[in-house]
């Protein structure tokens, strides 16, 4: 079993890029007067968010490393590090992102982590990396851990992880309009990803891809961008705080303020942990399915267009209750 | 990448950026006008219909009253957030009166008024 192999981390070493590829979006928008918006305050939060990430890698990344090396010394398969195993280990942990990131909005314990990076409501390249602080409080790590039994080494598994991550990057702009449709039926792109980022009743809960937007049509979460649908980026329910301390934890706050109040049954507390975002023990909040159909009863001929094929008719103050 | 370099390129980036973009007016807060205060709350909350909007003088506030209850939108940033007024405090503050919501992703926010509409906004806030 081989433990001393070394990858870069290609994350860090992108961080140039990242910033002249801001620079170039934001000459790019003030020359041609379209193709997004910057917003000073909105922009710092983002690239503090970024660098808190690295940080946080930093710091509790060990606990990750350490947990994918135990497993690494239990298995008994290793696949080598060839380009071919590479690819496939590229491809495997593009589909453990499509479903970590599925959990990261459906599960509210995962959306603490995650809902940081809708929170601004622009959605520029410095959106891009306005990235959690706790995402190893979330335990994801675990959906990794097929890859690893299966004989993918840790280091290998994490290199293309970040090379994911650096391909998200330059989706998170308005700046492209449309790619080459043989390009946007295979790949995740701007288009995929600004429905992704919409607080439309549309968009919720659609186009989890990382790099291939396939796993999306194969498992049914695909809704593409919509000409007469403009996407509004952000969160259902904006926050009102540019401040990343307030940004990176906010959720968490919400979690225990809901799970801890008096007179709940425990059945109710794990569901405000865990339960999709949106529950509420006595109907006061709606979930993303009361939400379009609230949105349907406003837009009835919406109904059957993309974004709202599976809807069913569902009161708007329905108590969630069977969440 | 050696830590030093890093460090370097991230607050250096940071820096430069943030500079950039105040220089070039991109901090500029919203500016609202009794339309855009209007179609800014159904963008924050499409079941809502609107009575009537009080604007702020200096178009950065704006207090709705809906079907459903009194509301506030303010200015943020290029953007703009609104909050039913439901679980909040509010206090005087010497440019007007400060918002206080009891929520964690949302503090406060000051909202700036003149003599007269402090009175009239105190009345909207506190109609008993």
């Amino acid at each position: 079993m081989t433990d001393q192999i070394s990858f870069p981390d290609v994350v860090q070493w992108a961080v140039p890029f990242f910033i002249a590829a801001i620079l170039a979006e934001f000459l790019w928008i003030a020359v041609k007067g379209r193709g997004g918006r910057y917003e000073t305050r909105d922009a710092v939060t983002s690239l503090i968010m970024g660098a808190g990430n690295i940080a946080s890698g930093f710091l509790l990344g060990f606990i990750a490393y350490g947990f994918f090396m135990w497993l690494w010394k239990i298995t008994p398969l290793d696949l080598g590090t060839s380009i071919p195993v590479i690819i496939l280990c590229f491809v495997l942990d593009d589909l453990r992102y499509y479903w970590v990131h599925r959990f990261g909005h459906r599960i509210r314990w995962v959306w603490a982590s995650h809902v940081n990076h809708h929170s601004s409501q622009h959605y520029n390249l410095t959106t891009a990396l306005r990235q959690t602080w706790t995402y190893t409080f979330t335990f994801m790590m675990v959906v990794r851990a097929p890859l690893i039994l299966l004989g993918f080494h840790p280091a290998m598994v994490l290199f293309c992880g970040g090379l994911n991550l650096i391909y998200q990057f330059w989706i998170h702009t308005e700046a492209i309009g449309k790619m080459p449709r043989w390009f946007e039926a295979v790949m995740n792109t701007p288009s995929h990803h600004r429905a992704h980022h919409g607080r439309n009743a549309r968009y919720l809960d659609c186009n989890y891809a990382g790099v291939f937007i396939i796993w999306d049509k194969l498992f049914g979460t695909f809704v593409p961008e919509q000409e007469d649908d403009r996407v509004d980026y952000g969160l259902v329910h904006n926050i009102g705080t540019f401040n990343p301390l307030r940004v990176a934890f906010h959720e968490w706050v919400a979690i225990w303020r809901d799970a801890t109040q008096p007179g709940l049954t425990l059945k109710q507390r794990l569901a405000y942990c865990f339960a999709p975002p949106g529950y509420s023990h006595d109907g006061s909040r709606h979930s993303s399915e009361q939400i379009k159909a609230g949105h349907l009863s406003r837009h009835p001929e919406d109904r059957g267009t993309p974004g709202f094929e599976h809807v069913e008719q569902k009161l708007p103050n329905q108590p969630a209750e069977q969440a | 990448m050696p830590l030093e370099i890093l460090l370097v390129l991230v607050v250096g980036g940071i820096a430069g950026i943030t500079a950039l973009l105040h220089l070039t007016g991109r901090s500029r807060l919203r500016v609202l006008s009794a339309d855009t205060a209007r179609a800014e709350w159904v963008r924050h909350f499409p079941d809502d219909t609107i009575i009537d909007v009080t604007l702020a003088h200096d178009g950065r506030a704006a207090l709705l009253r809906t079907e459903t209850g009194p509301g506030l939108l303010w200015s943020f940033g290029a953007d703009t957030v609104a909050r039913h007024l439901r679980d909040f405090d509010w206090i005087d503050h010497p440019e007007g009166i400060e918002v206080q919501f009891h929520d964690f992703a949302t503090p406060g926010v000051t909202v700036r008024l003149d003599e007269t509409e402090r009175r009239h906004w105190r009345h909207l806030l506190e109609p008993a």
